[in-house]
Formats: C-alpha cells, sequence, structure tokens
C-alpha cells in the first residue's frame, strides 16, 4: 500500500499539497462561529451541483413543457421532490451563508492588507452567485420567472445606444421563450458554474497564500516561535478539518428541518407567485425579486429615473469593491473600533430594511424611507475614508484573545 | 498507560466513530439520487398499449410495438386450438412450470380467452423476434403450426411453448392483458414480474 | 457580537414575517380551516372533490394510482370512490371531462387546474374562497364571492352550504349545519393542499428519522472536535 503511495506522490503533488494547505497551513487559533461560513458555503455548492445534475436529468428547457417538467419532477420522479426541495433550499441558504460570511469580513477587516486582492475575489463570486440564482429562477418558466426575467433583461434596455441590441442577445427573441430557457440553462448549468468554481479555487489560494485573519485582527505570522510557525496559530488539519466536520453536521440540521418541514419558507424560498405557469398576456399584481435580490430591487425603486436607477444600482453593487481603500485605519476589527462597530451595524440595519422594502408592493409611503436607507448604505462607503483616518480605535492586543 | 495514550485512543475511536456513521449518512443519502433515475410515473403511465383486434381475421397475426418490444396477437381457429394439445409429447415445458406467463393465462392456450393468443414475440434464446408459421407441413413434416425462429433455430408451437432439443430454454412470455371497450380492444399493460424475455 | 447576532435574528424574522401567507387578502380577511391531515381527512376532501368538482376542475399531475399508495387504498376502492370521468385511467392524472371550450363559453373563462391552486392561492384563501359565496342577481350565474369579486365559478357546493346574502344572513338552509359544512369544507382544503404537494406526507415521516441521525451524527462530530481541541489554549 506504501509503495503505490510513493508511486502516486512521485507523480502527483498530492503529500506536497495535503501539507501546503492543511497539515502546515497555520490558523488562528481563535476563530468563532463566525468562521464557519466559508466552509458552509462549499458545502451548500457541492449540494447545488450534485441536486442539480439530478434535476436536469428530468427538466425540459422549452416553453410549453418546462412548468410541467417541473411538476414531472415533484409528482412522478421517484424522490423528485427531493431532488427539487434541496436546490430551493441550497439557494436561498447558500446567500444566507454568503451574506453572513461577507458580514463577517466587514466585522474583522479581512478586506484590509494585504487580504485586498482575497476581498475583491470574493465579492465577484457574490456577484456571480447573484446571476447564477437569478438564471436558475427563470428555468422553472412560473409565472414570477417571466415576469422577473423580463423586468431584469429590461434594465438592460435603458443602456445607451446598444441596450436594445444587448437585451435580444440575453433573450434570443422578442419575450421570455424557449430560446431564452435554452440559453439560461447553457449558462446556469455549465458557463456559471465553471467560473464560479475557477473563483472559487482561486479564493482559497489567495487566502492560503496571506493566511486567515482572526476576531482580533492582528496578523498571527508577526509572532513565530523557533520553529518559524505562528505562536498564534495551528495546523489547519485536524484542528479546523475536525471543527469544520461538526459545524457541516449543525448545518445540514437546519437545511434539513427547511427542507422537509418548509420548504417554501412561507413563500420566502419558494414564491407562491411561480407556482402558476408563466403569463405573458398579464403582469402579476406584485412582482417581488427572490429575498436575496431584494435591498438591490429596493435601491432601484428608489431612484424615479430608469437610466439614474441602473447607474445608482451599478455604483451601489461595485462600491463595496474599493473597501480596502476606503478603509484607510489600520486596526481591522471591530472589537477595537467602536465608530466603525457603529457604522456597521447601521449598514445593516439600512440593508436589512431595504430588503423589506423591496419585497413589499411599491407604494409612495415606501420611497422616503428607502431613500434614508439607500444613503445610509452609500454613506457607510462614501464617508469611510475620512472617518476612518480620524476615528479613536482601543489598544489592540499583539497576541489574539478568546 | 497516561493520559497521551488514552488521548489518542480516545482520538482513534471517535474518528472511526465519526466516519462510519458519515460514511453511512452519504450511503443513505445516496438512495434517493440513484433512485431518481429509474423510469418515473409518466413512463409508466405511457407503457401501456391498446390494441384494436377487430380487424385481425381467423388465422391471421398482427405485430404490435410495446415498450419497444413486438407483441404477437393472433386470433386461433378451432384447428389451430386442436394442434395445442397434439404437440404436447415434443415440447420441453407443456405445463408452464416455469412462470412465463400471468396466473390467468396458466392454461393450454396460454391466454384469457382460447381464441385471442397475446404473446411477446422475443425468442427466449437471444432475443431475436420469431416468425409466424401457422400451415401445417410448412417448416418441416408434420409440423402442426407454430412459431420458428431465423437466427438459431428453435421451435415453438401455437401457444409459444418451446420445443425440446432447440437452443431456446423457456416458452416465450405472455405479458398481462385485459379486455377493453367491449371486447373490441386488448389492452397490453405490463409484463407478469417472473417472466424472462431472454 | 451579541448585537451582530441580533442583527442577524430580526433579519430572519422581518423577512418572514413580510412574506407569503398573508392574514388577508385586499381587505378581505383569511379564515383558517382547522383539520387533521391524516389519511381519513384527506379521503373525504378527496371524495368530496370527486364527487363536486372534478366535474369541471383538473388534478392533472396528481394520478389515481398515487392517491392510491399515499391513502392507503386498493386499486378497486380508487376507481369506485375517485375515478368519476368517464375514461379515467389509474395511471394517469385525475383529468375532468370538461371541454375547455365549452366552459370558455359557457362561464366566460376555462376553470383552472387546480393541483398546485393551494400553493398558489395559499391553504387559508382556499378555505375562505368556499365560504365566501353569497347570493348575487347581478351576477350572470346569480353568486358572488366575498374573496374573488365577480368569479365566474358558480357555488357548486350550496346544497351543502345553503345560500346566503351579502350580509352574511341565511336565505336557503343547505343540507349540513355550518359546522358540517365548515369541516367539509376544511376536508376539501386539506385535500387540495395534499393535492399541491403530495410528498408532505414523505416528509413528515422521514423528517424526524433524517433530523435525528444528523444530530446524532453531530454529537459524535463534536466529541471528536473537543478530543482534538484539549490540545489548544
Amino acid at each position: 500500500m506504501n509503495g503505490i503511495f510513493k508511486w502516486i506522490n512521485d507523480r502527483f503533488p498530492f503529500r506536497e499539497m495535503a501539507r501546503e494547505h492543511l497539515t502546515e497551513y497555520y490558523a488562528p487559533k481563535n476563530f468563532n462561529i463566525w468562521y464557519i461560513f466559508g466552509s458552509l458555503a462549499l458545502v451548500v455548492l457541492a449540494i447545488q451541483i450534485v441536486s442539480g445534475i439530478f434535476l436536469l436529468i428530468h427538466y425540459q428547457p422549452n416553453d410549453k413543457s418546462a412548468f410541467d417538467s417541473i411538476q414531472t419532477i415533484m409528482y412522478d420522479v421517484n424522490w423528485g421532490w427531493l431532488l427539487r426541495y434541496a436546490h430551493t433550499t441550497g439557494a436561498s441558504m447558500f446567500f444566507i451563508v454568503i451574506y453572513l460570511h461577507m458580514l463577517r469580513g466587514l466585522m474583522y477587516g479581512s478586506f484590509k492588507a494585504p487580504r485586498e486582492l482575497l476581498w475583491m475575489i470574493g465579492f465577484a463570486i457574490y456577484l456571480v452567485l447573484m446571476a447564477e440564482a437569478y438564471l436558475g429562477y427563470v428555468l422553472p418558466y412560473g409565472d414570477m420567472s417571466y415576469w422577473g426575467a423580463k423586468v431584469i433583461t429590461s434594465i438592460i434596455e435603458a443602456i445607451p445606444f446598444v441596450g436594445d441590441w444587448l437585451t435580444s442577445l440575453v433573450r434570443g427573441g422578442f419575450g421570455i421563450g424557449t430560446e431564452t430557457l435554452n440559453r439560461f440553462m447553457a449558462y446556469h448549468v455549465v458557463l456559471v458554474p465553471l467560473i464560479l468554481i475557477a473563483l472559487v479555487v482561486a479564493h482559497v489560494l489567495a487566502l492560503h497564500q496571506v493566511g486567515s485573519n482572526n476576531p482580533d485582527g492582528i496578523e498571527i505570522k508577526a509572532h513565530r516561535g523557533p520553529d518559524g510557525r505562528p505562536l498564534d496559530g495551528i495546523p489547519f488539519h485536524p484542528y479546523y478539518t475536525v471543527k469544520d466536520v461538526f459545524g457541516m453536521g449543525v448545518f445540514l440540521v437546519l437545511f434539513c428541518a427547511v427542507m422537509f418541514y418548509a420548504p417554501t419558507f412561507n413563500s420566502l424560498f419558494i414564491e407562491h407567485a411561480n407556482y402558476t405557469p408563466a403569463n405573458p398576456l398579464k403582469t402579476p399584481p406584485d412582482i417581488t425579486p427572490a429575498w436575496y435580490l431584494s435591498p438591490f430591487y429596493a435601491m432601484l425603486r428608489s431612484v424615479p429615473d430608469k437610466l439614474g436607477g441602473i447607474v445608482v444600482l451599478a455604483v451601489a453593487v461595485v462600491l463595496p469593491f474599493f473597501l480596502p481603500w476606503l478603509d484607510r485605519n489600520p486596526v481591522k476589527s471591530i472589537r477595537y473600533r467602536p465608530v466603525y462597530f457603529a457604522m456597521v451595524v447601521v449598514l445593516g440595519i439600512a440593508v436589512i430594511i431595504l430588503g423589506w422594502i423591496g419585497m413589499e408592493p411599491a407604494t409612495p409611503a415606501l420611497l422616503l424611507p428607502g431613500r434614508i436607507c439607500l444613503g445610509l448604505y452609500l454613506l457607510f462607503f462614501l464617508s469611510l475614508p475620512v472617518v476612518s483616518r480620524i476615528e479613536p480605535t482601543r489598544n489592540v492586543p499583539e497576541r489574539v484573545t478568546s | 498507560m497516561d493520559q497521551d495514550d488514552i488521548d489518542d485512543q480516545k482520538r482513534k475511536f471517535l474518528t472511526a466513530a465519526t466516519t462510519i456513521v458519515g460514511a453511512a449518512g452519504v450511503g443513505l443519502a445516496a438512495v434517493p439520487f440513484v433512485r431518481s433515475l429509474e423510469p418515473d410515473a409518466s413512463i409508466a403511465a405511457a407503457s401501456s398499449a391498446t390494441v384494436d383486434i377487430s380487424h385481425i381475421a381467423p388465422g391471421q397475426q398482427k405485430v404490435v410495438k410495446w415498450q419497444d418490444k413486438p407483441v404477437f396477437i393472433v386470433n386461433r381457429t378451432p384447428e389451430m386450438l386442436a394442434s395445442l394439445d397434439q404437440v404436447t409429447p415434443k415440447l420441453l415445458d407443456p405445463d408452464n412450470k416455469h412462470p412465463q406467463q400471468p396466473p390467468y393465462c396458466n392454461n393450454v392456450h396460454r391466454s384469457r380467452k382460447p381464441q385471442w393468443f397475446v404473446m411477446v414475440g422475443v425468442c427466449t434464446h437471444l432475443c431475436c423476434s420469431p416468425a409466424f408459421k401457422p400451415d401445417k407441413g410448412s417448416v418441416k413434416p408434420g409440423w402442426l403450426g407454430g412459431y420458428h425462429c431465423p437466427c438459431h433455430g428453435s421451435f415453438y408451437d401455437l401457444s409459444g411453448r418451446v420445443f425440446k432439443d432447440v437452443p431456446a430454454p423457456l416458452n416465450m412470455a405472455v405479458p398481462e392483458y385485459d379486455f377493453v371497450d367491449n371486447d373490441s380492444k386488448i389492452k397490453i399493460t405490463s409484463l407478469f414480474p417472473k417472466t424472462k424475455l431472454c | 457580537m451579541r448585537i451582530a447576532a441580533l442583527v442577524v435574528l430580526s433579519f430572519s424574522a422581518l423577512l418572514y414575517a413580510a412574506a407569503g401567507t398573508a392574514a388577508e387578502d385586499d381587505g378581505v380577511k383569511l379564515l383558517k380551516p382547522h383539520f387533521e391531515f391524516n389519511s381519513e381527512t384527506l379521503l373525504r376532501g378527496a371524495k368530496l372533490f370527486a364527487s363536486r368538482c372534478l366535474g369541471c376542475h383538473n388534478l392533472k399531475y396528481l394520478r389515481y394510482n398515487r392517491v392510491a399508495d399515499d391513502l392507503g387504498m386498493t386499486k378497486d376502492e380508487v376507481e369506485w370512490m375517485l375515478m368519476t370521468p368517464r375514461g379515467a385511467e389509474y395511471n394517469k392524472g385525475m383529468i375532468s371531462n370538461l371541454d375547455t371550450d365549452d366552459a370558455a363559453n359557457w362561464f366566460g373563462t376555462a376553470p383552472p387546474d387546480l393541483t398546485l391552486e393551494a400553493r398558489y392561492r395559499g391553504r387559508d384563501w382556499i378555505y375562505t374562497y368556499l365560504k365566501s359565496f353569497y347570493l348575487d342577481p347581478d351576477q350572470p350565474l346569480g353568486w358572488n364571492n366575498h374573496l374573488f369579486p365577480k368569479v365566474a365559478m358558480p357555488n357548486i357546493l350550496a346544497p351543502l352550504s345553503g345560500a346566503r346574502d351579502a350580509q352574511g344572513n341565511i336565505l336557503e338552509k343547505g343540507s349540513m349545519t355550518p359546522q358540517q359544512y365548515d369541516q367539509a369544507v376544511a376536508d376539501l382544503t386539506a385535500w387540495l393542499q395534499y393535492a399541491s404537494d403530495p410528498s408532505i406526507l414523505q416528509r413528515k415521516k422521514l423528517g424526524p428519522w433524517v433530523i435525528g441521525f444528523l444530530v446524532i451524527f453531530s454529537l459524535l462530530a463534536y466529541l471528536l472536535k473537543r478530543a482534538y481541541w484539549r490540545d489548544i489554549h
């Protein structure tokens, strides 16, 4: 047996990779619960790919049979309901996990030097994930699938000069029909997952290059022992592999609780309006996007002008990329930055309120709160260059605490 | 044993336990995915064939496709039925010991009604489709009517029962079927679970 | 830290509250049915559906043989209790004999397929709808509905419920008492809820086992984690 391992290791860097990324990769020993979400994201990615492949076996990308093929999966395919609910639960769980993962990054300053590229790759993953979710949502060709696709693709029309042509490229025709389903399926099943997997690999490699941050925001590589290993670091394997397995177990309990007992999650994970086939002739009374896109939708609706709304949306989406350079304070963690902590709380509340607004019908009463929250969101990023330079910070310890 | 040894043992045990339970979980989780590949209920629903038998003349055979297999439907004459008792000594399994037909077809004429014969026309040797040879003396001297498989020469009688000393080991299979629409049609639904086709 | 957790929790609470099941629809308060979700309830609802609704409405995704399996019925029982339309086949969906063109002519619109209706409208909506019919001489069929104004559907359950006017006064008694009618409509609602997602029976059965298994796994994983993390101070 050992001979076989040696033969393989001489020809493929298994042992080196295991050392570099597992047994001799040192991670801070003070990770708390906020550090479980990265590995959980990998778990959800695996669930989506596996359930997605099996769903693809039964799905029909044709405007006459797509909706029926979903019902065939739910009613006729053995365990089809499990495949479908795994995929819909996984979609929402992906965003819950990612939002908490991003919040961790905000809280502990994981976006700051030398992790700027790590942050940008991560944010790119988030945007690609939104595209993936949007494309997937159109495929069942329910009423919400149709109208969501119609509304979002018509945003492209607003682009000057090339808007109409680009929209026809995206849709493949006048409306959202078979030609749209076919290409969206190609993007959702092949193109975007490949991009996603490449970005995830890049994300992990970028992380391992600089090492992980921690809740105290101090660099463990600053204090090494006589053997060169960080004093506050522990090998990822076995300590964090074992902890992540436990984290995965708890996560799967929650995942299955939703999947078995509340798969539609009160119309949040599978919208009730999508339980009827696409009707191009009649718009449903309230179109709402999925909950995870809702904050951005609310931002779009807060701006009265079509092109203006798109510009503001683009800015809102792109601003977080520049966080590593907007935040000028060398102290990373909210534990030692009370002002920044308050700003993050305000940002969180603003995004949550925007999310709620985005799911309500568009009434004039909601315009002002929406605009205020949009303003607070933008203010967080735009004020950071100034505030971070003057904010008072607490003394940062030399070695990790807790 | 000191504390380190105890810790090590504990770790080994817990690692093994967690791995075993985890592997069991993965195995159990795989079951729905694998089973979802089985033909689903809509395939099963589409799997029956209904055949109009009103145009089949006496002594004639009609061949229909059912689940991608040929099914022979014969309007047997009294002469054909009489031959069934005469060939008994030449047959390998004249009493239907092997369950190659549903229980209601476990008789000499291997059908619900003697006149109407329904059979899956697949030779039990290597799956060719035997030729219908109803005429006396047509295949060889003393031939009373039946089937002859062109691939390797197996013989069957007019109830699809296999002859002795031929390559095929079993009588040809009779599917589950019903008479519908005032007996003007035959509906073929499924294979009796224990039958072997080829 | 706790503040961050609070923010996250309020997020989910807010969203869950804002979502799907409304307590009212266009100002009409939705009533909640009371039923035990078991085979007896579903069978009563199925029989009511087969006798009163299957004449016009399809449940095209729900196959008779599946209903037999889920409700513990034999093929014969399903055949004489539920397969009311002519030409109904045991392994096919529940399809009515009503021609959709005729229906569009007579009612103005074809009666919709109801398989997913309980998910589309919500369970409480269906229950309330069936209890909201009232006599209205201005309508072509003489009936109107508080929850679905000017609905093209006649009050097919009138013989059971009796007739009320817009204010709720009873003009004519039906064959059932109000409690019996509420129970019958609750059964029907339960049946339609099952029809919109038959997996609910399997999910309820399997759920405890799957989650139980995962809890045991997590416990083992926790003990394993603790065994290793003893080293870390």
